[in-house]
């Protein structure tokens, strides 16, 4: 508002229309255009930094190094487990009671709620029958790689929905069922697991 | 005051360079302004209080956000029921629109936080250090050298600074509980370094909006107060300047006629938004009511009848009648009434716990074996209570005799977890006649909770089995 009271305060109406309405001409409030700018120059400020000069990092570049590392903390993981440490973790209740919780999230599905088995679909773990190698090591590979089967991969391998620590849980899930040395390896035609719950 | 009038053509804290022409509106102490002050002194009550008052262990009202739980006057809600936030939104906007058809912009002149604590806190210290409106617009002219300027307007703004600190303590306590404000409140600033930030930018914004901002607010950030337009109605109650009765203004003299409008403007002056309420209704209009008291205390000096500008419809200040029943009125009002009825059921009917099916995945339909016929499903449960809760299962059948596989015993579920549990369902032999369906019903063992699912039972043909 003008303080010249001589001034008509009335704003001056533009000369074009459209459709027949016509506008005003009157200032935007000074603080609103103040946001509209520091928005542009943040904007570009923004552009710099992440794709410029790179000040802020890429955040494929943070979510690659935390891949990295997890898969390196796997694998260092992996290489020190073996049987001894696999048998040990079979006789730990809290490690066992873990390994049952995923069992009984995922493995159930085809290996039934009671390790019987489910005919066509995933062998019996509960006895002492084993196809896929009779060590503690080799249940741990079966379940952490998978198993391929006439060319075809099961769906059984884990590593990378479970992750070495869970992988391990359940083998010592299955193992606490074992004893160390009475495993027995047998032929797939002879798993006896063809039955139903 | 050499100053033209406000017009209807531009508004009056936009000056025609962009700047802020800053309002120092008069104050009366009229009837409408006493009722206004009660119901916002209840306003702020409430506001302060929720907090403090705990119902069933937690606070009225804690929107634990860090723990996604949201405590509401003893219900607990978690992230999975926030689809009842889209009752809460459009019942509130239901109530909006219904309160605006009859009674205009009620809200923004009775309650909405911003006219509450700017017209009942802050403007209440504008007085109390800078004095009445005349004094204030000197105050503003005066140079910061000058020490008495310096004095109160310093005063005020370190009593301002102290108000809005509170203001933003209180509204963290909403989310983090009075006990999980106090350390941060009592530690050093270092201990609590992110909460420390939000409460200093949340007090410097609301220092920024109280002081400065003010009717911006209103007139261009409030989405509300854009919707007027669509949702007032010639019948809508708004405040409004009694034409006919006040034109022409001025002094009545021989063979001059005049209304009762004196034109003395005491109604621009006390006016927040700095209208002229006599042009008529306006968009920056917040129906504060300061105008219709200014306006009865002069008519009541001048022993005329009050009233000249008032809470009126359109309608009724152009000789007629307000309808307060109209198409308009019934669509808001039955659309709210089934909001609030809709919302109410659903927060009603919301469990402490989840109970999810479906069916186990990679797995065969169905097996059968010697004796009975079974399905594998895998449910999901949830206690999204507080305390742990041991659950059961069973399967109820109106036809079939059905049961659930070593649930006998049920299980314990941790506050605030999730299990998969895989299901087996299984139904003799000889009872089994071909596929039906059946409930699965979670009951937790004090029996306060019980939820169904629905399921299907997959078999084979029950000839096939009948050797």
């Amino acid at each position: 508002m003008s303080d010249d009271p001589q001034r008509d305060p009335r704003p001056v109406i533009m000369p074009h229309a459209y459709d027949g309405i016509q506008e005003y001409d009157q200032s935007l409030p000074n603080w609103w255009l103040f946001t509209l700018f520091s928005s542009i120059a943040f904007a570009f400020l923004y552009w710099l930094a992440n794709f410029v000069t790179g000040t802020v990092a890429d955040d494929r570049v943070a979510l690659n190094a935390e891949l990295a590392a997890l898969e390196a903390r796997q694998l260092a993981a992996v290489k020190n487990l073996d049987e001894a440490t696999l048998w040990k973790m079979s006789r730990n209740a809290k490690t066992v009671a873990d390994g049952q919780a995923v069992y009984a999230s995922l493995c159930f599905s085809c290996h039934g709620p009671t390790l019987a088995g489910i005919k066509g679909v995933g062998f019996r773990l509960n006895d002492d029958l084993w196809v896929h190698g009779n060590t503690a090591m080799a249940v741990f590979g079966n379940i952490n790689e998978g198993i391929v089967f006439e060319g075809k991969p099961t769906g059984m391998a884990s590593q990378k929905a479970l992750g070495t620590e869970r992988v391990a849980a359940v083998t010592a899930y299955l193992l606490s069922l074992q004893k160390e040395g009475a495993m027995r390896a047998i032929n797939r035609k002879d798993e006896p697991s063809q039955s139903t719950p | 005051m050499k100053r033209p009038g406000p017009i209807r053509e531009s508004v009056t804290t936009i000056g025609q360079d962009g700047t802020r022409p800053f309002l120092q509106p008069a104050i009366v102490f009229g009837s409408w302004w006493k009722a206004r002050r009660a119901v916002a002194w209840l306003l702020i009550a409430f506001f302060a209080a929720l907090p403090w008052i705990e119902i069933e262990g937690f606070p009225a009202v804690f929107l634990d956000v860090e723990h996604r739980r949201f405590h509401l006057f003893g219900t607990t809600l978690g992230l999975g029921d926030l689809w009842l936030l889209f009752f809460v939104i459009t019942g509130w906007g239901f109530l909006i629109y219904a309160t605006t058809a009859f009674l205009g912009r009620i809200w923004c002149g009775w309650t909405c936080p911003q006219t509450v604590y700017l017209e009942h806190v802050f403007r209440v210290l504008d007085r109390l250090f800078e004095g009445d409106h005349v004094s204030r617009a000197k105050l503003d002219a005066q140079p910061w050298s000058d020490p008495s300027k310096l004095l109160r307007r310093g005063g005020r703004m370190i009593a301002y600074l102290v108000f809005c600190w509170a203001v933003a303590h209180i509204f963290r306590a909403y989310f983090i509980s009075i006990p999980g404000l106090y350390p941060m409140i009592t530690d050093a600033p270092l201990a609590h370094p992110a909460a420390f930030v939000a409460m200093a930018v949340a007090t410097g914004a609301l220092f920024f909006n109280f002081w400065w901002f003010r009717e911006q607010l209103c007139l261009i950030i409030c989405p509300y107060g854009r919707l007027q337009s669509a949702l007032i109605d010639d019948d809508s109650v708004i405040v409004g300047y009694d034409e006919k009765r006040g034109e022409p203004r001025g002094k009545a003299a021989p063979g001059v006629p005049a209304g009762d409008c004196v034109d003395c403007h005491r109604c621009v002056q006390v006016c927040p938004t700095g209208i002229d309420i006599r042009q008529g209704l306006q968009m920056e209009c917040i129906a504060c009511t300061a105008c219709v008291d200014a306006c009865d205390d002069v008519m009541t000096k001048l022993k005329r009848p009050t009233g000249l500008i008032r809470y009126a419809s359109l309608r009724e200040l152009d000789g007629g009648k307000t309808r307060f029943l109209r198409p308009r009125t019934f669509l808001y009002t039955a659309m709210l009434a089934v909001g609030l009825v809709v919302a109410t059921v659903s927060v009603l009917r919301v469990q402490p716990a989840g109970f999810k099916l479906s069916r186990a995945p990679q797995t065969e339909l169905y097996a059968v074996s010697a004796g009975s016929v079974a399905n594998v499903f895998r449910a999901k449960i949830q206690n999204k209570d507080e305390v742990p809760r041991r659950f059961f299962i069973s399967a109820e059948s109106a036809g079939t005799k059905v049961a659930v596989l070593n649930q006998s015993a049920g299980m314990v579920i941790e506050p605030q977890a999730e299990i998969a549990l895989p299901l087996t369902v299984l139904v003799d032999r000889q009872d089994y006649r071909g596929e039906f369906n059946f409930t699965l019903r979670l009951r937790s063992e004090d029996g306060k909770i019980s939820l169904l699912q629905k399921a299907h039972f997959i078999g084979p043909d029950p000839r096939t089995l009948q050797k």
